[in-house]
């Protein structure tokens, strides 16, 4: 903390959208925020910004994409008492990560050709991967109220905690109809972690899973494949759509195999 | 004896959206070299799409960038609409033109007043204007809430809609929303005429100046908007959207992970002075007389022009809104949604992002994308940035190096650049 009694804030982009940021930017609260902190880095609004300088709170967007970026984590860690990742990207790998188990080379093929770049691309990770994580901030975008949450409990010296309970729960409170047992669509709401206040599905839209799947092991990806496969989707689609924002996710496919593999569950 | 002289390095270009720097190499003979290095990493939208189910490739490709996502959510869209041979309804259209407007004036409201303003103003970023500008940061947060609410609505939340699915929309808001909607347009009205007149009285940089070829998109109907079917060049050149790759051409260069683009042969820009250049005749109201009034700043020699043009477009957009909202309340209620069959065709969508053209070319077979190429604003404009970049340098390079950089930096601000936009070109 400087000796104004000013909290010191970081944020770092790596490879995204920047929907983080804007998202960020986009809140009239920071305006509350700012006379208690000194923003020492955030280049999306601020020309002085200095990326290696000590901080008390780093928030970093984006998947780890290149080997600069490698690089420029651990400077951000060095730095920081507290490092936050903030979005899908950087906690987990974005849905840049896709199709993370393709070759490098074979997308850089398709989408450069022959034609080489002097930078070092690499296949998108999260932030995770790489450095030691304090806290998440899950969305791709995050909610508003996630910042609130996470940075008013941060700054009176607490820990913001993760949500344990599915984007269902939110739904079925709500009073929506089931996008998934009653419109038969793929509705990833029963494994995603919950905080939208199930946005998607009250507008009719299946989710997709942009907040990423409920932590502790909660996620039953199992189960859901299970109805999935009721419904008539194969094994690949259902990869395909869970791994949209859960490419990474050491579980997904030994969850999903048990299903389509006889193994009893 | 030579002079020694120092690579003039920006790392990291501030207030724009994405990673990229700028290298000037000076010699004893003047300018030597001129990058923009883009060093946003790339992410394979295109090749992480291909064989997958089209409405799942629909919600990935907005996440391209989030400060037009409403922009990649709707070109998308509509490419995958016209590959599959079907086309919303007319009020489906408006009520997807004014949610893409929602975007603009969001988007318009951000890059003049956040990123741009604070170079002319003497300050490192907008957060130090507050005290002292607090009318402006005022009107620049009303406008961008404006923004953001209106894409609230229609398409689900402000960053990233999930709402607009092909066929129409997931669900429509009611029509009180759409009342309200109208009312706050007509309140910002004069705050985007408040934002033109501000911009009136800032530098245009005449080191700069010289012939620029513009491409904007035919508006549809004739009445100056965001979808249309064919390009036009500022050389009088017309041709229909699907025929895009006859005449502007791709490539990869090594200082960047996004390609730059030629127009036969030639640098070319895109974006609000663009559409303008081009499309001028087909403006009405408000907006009409501002243009013809300070037609001698809106310059298409100018690529600062560009910043006046986009607070033109504010006023064109916020009064533009208003009678999509009423064509749409004159056939209320409206069905949100139309069964869509999905067949297997190729569909080209060219609409006008808030940065200038948005080109999306699908191609749907048995339900998955066969074939996806997206090619932004931003990725089309990067040769000439880097040209007005150069003209800058070339003009200043003997000037004190933090000078400089401060004047580069306001030749790439005033493209409003997309930096994550831009690195996903595919060439397949």
């Amino acid at each position: 903390m400087e000796e104004n009694g000013k909290v010191r804030i970081g944020f770092y982009a790596l490879t995204s959208c920047y929907g983080c940021q804007l998202q960020f930017a986009m809140m009239d609260e920071i305006l509350q925020l700012l006379p208690n902190a000194e923003i020492v880095c955030w280049y999306m609004l601020e020309r002085d910004s200095k990326e290696i300088e000590p901080v008390d709170i780093a928030f970093i967007e984006g998947s780890v994409s290149t080997e600069e970026e490698v690089e420029l984590v651990k400077k951000i860690r060095e730095n920081a008492k507290t490092v936050v990742a903030v979005g899908s990207c950087a906690v987990h790998g974005g849905v840049q990560s896709w199709e993370k188990d393709k070759s490098l080379d074979e997308l850089w093929k398709t989408v450069y050709g022959d034609g080489t770049v002097k930078f070092q691309p690499k296949m998108a990770e999260p932030v995770e991967k790489y450095i030691k994580v304090d806290y998440k901030i899950y969305g791709c975008p995050p909610e508003k109220k996630d910042f609130v949450y996470a940075i008013g409990t941060l700054l009176i010296g607490s820990w913001p905690e993760d949500i344990d309970y599915p984007v269902c729960l939110e739904c079925r409170l709500n009073g929506n109809s089931c996008v998934l047992l009653e419109k038969g669509e793929p509705c990833l709401g029963p494994v995603t972690r919950a905080g939208c206040n199930a946005r998607c599905p009250a507008y009719g839209i299946a989710c997709i899973g942009c907040r990423g799947a409920i932590g502790y092991d909660v996620a039953w990806f199992d189960s859901l494949a299970r109805v999935f496969r009721e419904k008539g989707l194969t094994k690949e689609e259902i990869l395909e759509r869970m791994k949209i924002f859960n490419a990474h996710n050491p579980k997904l496919e030994e969850m999903v195999n048990k299903i389509f593999e006889g193994v009893k569950e | 004896m030579k002079n020694l002289y120092l690579p003039i390095t920006i790392d990291h270009i501030a207030r724009i959206e994405g990673k990229g720097g700028v290298e000037i190499v000076v010699g004893d003979d003047g300018v030597k070299e001129v990058k923009l290095n883009i060093i946003e990493g790339p992410r394979f939208f295109e090749a992480i799409s291909l064989g997958k189910k089209v409405d799942e490739a629909l919600a990935i490709y907005p996440r391209i960038c989030s400060f037009c996502s409403a922009a990649h959510k709707l070109t998308a869209v509509e490419a995958a609409e016209k590959a599959v041979g079907f086309t919303p309804r007319e009020e489906i259209q408006a009520l997807r033109e004014v949610l893409y407007i929602g975007d603009m004036i969001e988007s318009h409201a951000l890059h003049l007043y956040l990123l741009v303003l604070p170079d002319y103003l003497g300050y490192s970023g907008p957060l130090h204007m507050i005290e002292e500008y607090k009318k402006e940061i005022g009107i620049a947060l009303d406008l961008k809430n404006l923004g953001s609410w209106m894409m609230d609505e229609l398409g689900s939340r402000a960053i990233h809609q999930e709402n607009v699915v092909m066929g129409g929309f997931g669900k429509l808001p009611d029509k009180s929303v759409l009342e309200t909607m109208k009312k706050r347009l007509k309140e910002a009205l004069p705050k985007a005429e408040y934002t033109f007149e501000l911009f009136t009285k800032l530098e245009q940089y005449e080191e700069v100046e010289g012939l620029i070829t513009h491409i904007a998109v035919k508006p549809r109907g004739d009445v100056y908007g965001i979808y249309g079917d064919y390009l036009k060049a500022s050389d009088g050149n017309e041709f229909p959207s699907e025929e895009y790759k006859e005449h502007i051409k791709e490539f990869v260069v090594e200082h960047s992970f996004a390609k730059h683009s030629h127009y036969h042969g030639k640098p070319f820009m895109v974006g609000a002075i663009s559409r303008l250049v081009n499309n001028a005749g087909t403006l009405y109201g408000k907006a009409k007389e501002l243009y013809e009034a300070h037609k001698d700043l809106l310059r298409a020699t100018n690529p600062f022009a560009n910043n006046l043009a986009q607070a033109l477009e504010l006023v064109y957009f916020t009064e533009r809104a208003i009678d999509l909202i009423d064509e749409v309340l004159a056939k209320w209620p409206v069905k949100p949604r139309d069964e869509v069959e999905i067949r297997d065709g190729f569909g080209v969508s060219t609409t006008e992002a808030p940065r200038g053209v948005l080109v999306y070319a699908l191609k749907v077979e048995n339900g998955r994308v066969s074939y996806a190429d997206i090619i932004t604003p931003t990725a089309f404009n990067l040769a000439m940035m880097e040209q007005h970049v150069r003209m800058m340098a070339e003009k200043h390079y003997n000037d004190d190096p933090e000078r400089l950089k401060l004047l580069a930096e306001m030749v790439v601000r005033a493209y409003d650049p997309c930096l994550s936009c831009s690195v996903h070109v595919a060439r397949l």
